[in-house]
């Protein structure tokens, strides 16, 4: 034997030269790795020396054999592949998947192994040498040998599609084998699992889904529907959660909006007895807030929603201003815009989410029909008018502001908010002249707001109205305190006295007010011209009321509350018993238009007939002659004489009156804007200047552009303006 | 030689006959005489009754339109008078100073009104003439309808029927202002009549023409 011989070959040398292994050496060494590999797969590790195999890898890497190790892994493990392969092939029915799994588990455990062993030519060699890496390799080997078999890709394909289809139509399935199948797809790659499952399982879905739709719409109302739609999508994304990729869920959710809402969007909403007008009408809150989640979901979807809304809107506000029911009625015809707007309010709080784009077709809505009605100005002010009369005692306060912050809010939407301010105006001056004291707080609140919406100008004069009634009492208390003594025993007089340019503007008419009253009224009005030197006072006699103390026939008293112009007429009686139209008219100097409404309120209308007169025709002639009722007899002692208002002819009028004067008040303040814009600009074209006269004076009406011309055109003949000579669109500001 | 130096001097003087006023030529000696002619000496201008004068002897009309021509070319500033100013500007520059040459020159000054680059303001002009009163700033429908016919009829006649149609039955302008006046006349330049496609009403246009427009519109749809 030449032991001696071989010992002296396989003496170790040092590593300073190049040892030229024998080649053998590396065939031998490789059977070893092989071995291993084999019994790896064969699941016979635990007998194998980790630290041996990694060494002879080691040293088959260092001697330059890196690509025979290469070569052989991929070639063995492609062997164990393949039969892999054909035992996953050869299972049947539904022991596929399972066995798949099984390999799979098997063939990872292996690679690791393998890698762990084959460390240092994954390091060295494979990156010199621009190979693969094992792990990748691995991997790569599977996918070629395994899963895109011929016979196994498209069978692994159809059990998953089969399986999640049963899992849609209500059957339980292996959520936990699915998730590792799916796994395994990702690990080979996105690309592997896109092109293996992901695309087919979208597009079988778009076909499963289309198919419910179709047969779902065809037998549900809307609301049901979308209940079912919300399920699928739930369904969808709960499925991705637990076996599919996170990035399907994205694509899933796009399928099924699509192919549920986004195809069926216009026949839902339009749906008769059960679409979105249904659901807006009885305030079917959670249907709303379904339709409303589910359609934000789609492109355009919340679009539609928004539309159908507005239109209904519009539709029902433009009934309602233009309801002759309701127009008789301005109170009930304001509270129920505000119901309305509640109504809608509180739909887009529970259902839209507080949307802001539904809030503002809600506002523009609003700002529409509102002003459909030429009225609604003087209806707003008679509904203010109507609640702060009646007293808001037995109101909180709070009530009262949100009453109140409610009016602000119908207010904004008007746009002539000038012809609302003279109406207001009115209604306030009676009010404040009444005499009641109720709401008072309420009414300076309202004011208030007015300010901050509309600044100071608005309501300067307002507050001129409240500050006259407060300073009239002082005055009025001083007045007593200085006279008192020799006021004890005359009539008891209590006057207001009103700033001309704060009210709003009477006509002033004649009256001689009666001889018994002269004397205090000639002495309050010295008093107050002493302390008030270089003022006019004028009584103004279509105001104001009495109360005077009458004895009918022999004991019949009464209190009688009457106007100033009946006062006057009744006072005459003192003196004669007998008067004839003529008699009074020449005495009072009364118009006879308001002689005619005081006499008639007094000899005509039943229970209030203190006078008498002849003949007893309804109209009062001035052939008449009148005297006192002796036989008259109140129910109770206080007796109120109210005066006959006219046909509802002479409302018009008066009505026409406010309108006329609000349309000239506005001549003047068009050209005020146009002025002040020219002033700034010096130049400008026609379209601009109309465009900026609008915005200006947006906060009080909106101008009208042939108006606005007009103007323009006043201006230009009293050289403020001039047009440009060149071009004739550009007006010029001349200083 | 005396006799010559002092006919130059004298041609000298007739070139610059307004620099050197102190020595009228012959010419401006004829167009004042034909002034004194016409004038009443106690206001030291042509009235009324002298202008008519001054027709019958052109044998014009007084209401021809090429009398209002000449007050233009005169730059007159009160309708019905000339001041002495006023004809010498007027008949120099028309280089007339005789009556004959004033008639010929009538013809020609047809001409040079109808130039597009005088017209405008031969139109402009015919307006504020038209105001007597001091501050009068309009005109009253009446004789705006008088002076379209006159200036504006010949080249718009359709226009100016039609827009005097209107005046007449339209109740919201009792007169016309300079500025109406002058859109009217760019009214007829711009905007192609009967058919009015290319008028805009949300232009700069006076209102009296939107109504207009309004009206004719109207007219043709009941027609």
């Amino acid at each position: 034997m030449n032991s001696n011989h071989k010992k002296r070959n396989f003496q170790i040398e040092a590593f300073k030269h190049k040892v030229v292994v024998d080649p053998k050496y590396a065939d031998k060494t490789w059977r070893l790795l092989e071995h291993a590999i084999n019994e790896i797969y064969n699941h016979n590790a635990s007998g194998l020396s980790f630290e041996e195999l990694y060494r002879n890898a080691y040293n088959m890497v260092l001697h330059k054999f890196g690509e025979k190790l290469y070569t052989g892994l991929v070639s063995t493990m492609t062997r164990h592949l393949t039969s892999m392969s054909k035992s996953i092939e050869d299972t049947h029915g539904e022991m596929f998947l399972e066995e798949l799994n099984n390999k799979w588990t098997d063939h990872n455990k292996a690679l690791q192994m393998i890698r762990d062993i084959l460390m240092y030519m994954d390091r060295t060699y494979v990156p010199s040498s621009h190979k693969t890496p094992v792990h990748e390799l691995g991997l790569n080997l599977w996918r070629d040998n395994v899963i895109h078999l011929t016979g196994i890709q498209t069978r692994l394909q159809n059990t998953l599609l089969q399986l999640i289809h049963s899992e849609r139509t209500g059957q339980i399935i292996n959520r936990g084998l699915m998730r590792n199948i799916v796994k395994m797809l990702t690990d080979l790659g996105p690309s592997v699992y896109q092109s293996d499952l992901e695309t087919p399982f979208l597009e079988v879905s778009a076909g499963f889904y289309r198919v419910e739709s179709q047969d779902f719409i065809e037998c549900c109302e809307c609301g049901d529907y979308l209940q079912k739609a919300e399920r699928r999508l739930n369904e969808e994304i709960d499925r991705v959660s637990h076996y599919l990729d996170s990035r399907t869920k994205i694509k899933i959710t796009n399928v099924v909006e699509k192919e549920m809402i986004a195809n069926h969007m216009t026949r839902l909403v339009h749906m008769e007895n059960s679409g979105l007008v249904n659901m807006l009408v009885n305030d079917k809150y959670d249907d709303l807030k379904r339709i409303y989640n589910l359609f934000h979901r789609v492109p355009h979807g919340l679009d539609t929603i928004r539309e159908v809304m507005t239109s209904y809107l519009r539709d029902t506000g433009k009934n309602l201003v233009t309801d002759p029911e309701k127009l008789k009625d301005p109170v009930e015809f304001v509270q129920s815009l505000l119901n309305e707007k509640d109504k809608f309010d509180k739909i887009i709080g529970f259902s839209f989410n507080n949307d802001k784009s539904f809030q503002n077709s809600l506002n523009s809505s609003f700002e529409f029909f509102i002003n459909l009605n030429p009225r609604s100005p003087e209806f707003i002010s008679l509904f203010v008018d109507d609640k702060l009369k009646k007293g808001l005692k037995g109101v909180s306060e709070e009530d009262v502001e949100i009453i109140l912050d409610k009016v602000m809010m119908l207010f904004r939407y008007l746009q002539e908010k000038d012809l609302f301010e003279k109406y207001y105006k009115q209604h306030l001056a009676k009010r404040l002249l009444s005499g009641k004291d109720s709401s008072d707080d309420a009414e300076k609140s309202l004011v208030l707001k007015l300010k901050t919406e509309c600044g100071y100008q608005f309501t300067s004069k307002l507050e001129g109205m409240f500050t006259d009634i407060k300073t009239s009492q002082d005055t009025v208390h001083g007045f007593y305190s200085t006279h008192g003594s020799e006021l004890v025993t005359g009539p008891i007089l209590t006057v207001q006295v009103l700033t001309t340019g704060s009210w709003p503007s009477q006509p002033g008419a004649t009256c001689n007010l009666p001889t018994e009253l002269t004397s205090i009224c000639e002495k309050f009005k010295s008093y107050y011209l002493g302390t008030h030197t270089g003022r006019r006072l004028t009584w103004q006699t279509n105001m104001g009321t009495a109360e005077i103390k009458a004895t009918f026939g022999k004991s019949q008293k009464h209190e009688l509350t009457v106007s100033t112009y009946q006062m006057c007429v009744l006072m005459l009686f003192n003196k004669s018993d007998r008067l004839t139209y003529k008699d009074i008219e020449q005495t009072t100097e009364i118009p006879s238009v308001d002689l005619k409404r005081c006499l008639q309120s007094m000899a005509c209308v039943k229970g209030k007939n203190v006078i008498r007169k002849e003949p007893m025709s309804k109209e009062i002639m001035e052939s008449d002659v009148f005297f006192v009722n002796e036989k008259f007899v109140g129910k109770f002692y206080k007796v109120k004489i109210g005066t006959v208002v006219a046909a509802a002819v002479k409302e018009e009028p008066e009505k026409m009156e406010t309108r006329q004067r609000v349309e000239e008040d506005r001549k003047p303040q068009i050209e005020a804007a146009v002025v002040r814009i020219m002033k700034a600009r010096r130049v400008l074209d026609h379209n601009n200047v109309i465009a900026e006269v609008i915005q200006q004076l947006q906060s009080r009406f909106l101008a009208n552009p042939g108006e606005i011309k007009k103007r323009i055109e006043s201006l230009i003949e009293r050289d403020f303006l001039e047009r440009d000579g060149s071009d004739r669109k550009l007006y010029r500001y001349l200083a | 030689m005396p006799r010559a130096s002092k006919r130059k001097a004298d041609a000298v003087k007739s070139s610059h006959a307004e620099t050197a006023p102190k020595k009228p030529t012959k010419e401006v000696e004829r167009i004042d005489n034909l002034f004194a002619s016409y004038a009443n000496t106690s206001i030291s201008m042509i009235d009324p009754e002298g202008v008519e004068k001054l027709c019958s002897d052109l044998s014009v009309e007084h209401t021809d339109v090429r009398i209002l021509m000449l007050a233009w070319k005169m730059n007159a500033k009160k309708q019905g008078y000339f001041t002495q100013e006023e004809w010498r500007t007027g008949l120099k520059s028309l280089r007339a100073d005789t009556l004959k040459k004033l008639k010929k020159e009538l013809t020609e000054l047809e001409k040079e009104v109808a130039n597009p680059n005088n017209f405008e303001d031969f139109y402009c002009y015919s307006f504020r003439y038209c105001l007597t009163e001091d501050k009068q700033k309009s005109l009253d429908i009446e004789s705006v309808c008088v002076l379209l016919d006159l200036v504006l009829g010949p080249k718009f006649r359709l226009q100016v029927d039609s827009f005097c149609d209107f005046l007449k039955i339209q109740k919201e302008y009792k007169v016309v202002n300079m500025d109406q006046w002058t859109n009217f006349f760019r009214f007829c330049q711009e905007i192609e009549f009967r058919e009015l496609k290319n008028y805009d009403a949300c232009q700069a246009w006076p209102l009296i023409l939107d109504n207009f427009v309004d009206w004719l519109r109207e007219k043709s749809k009941s027609a």
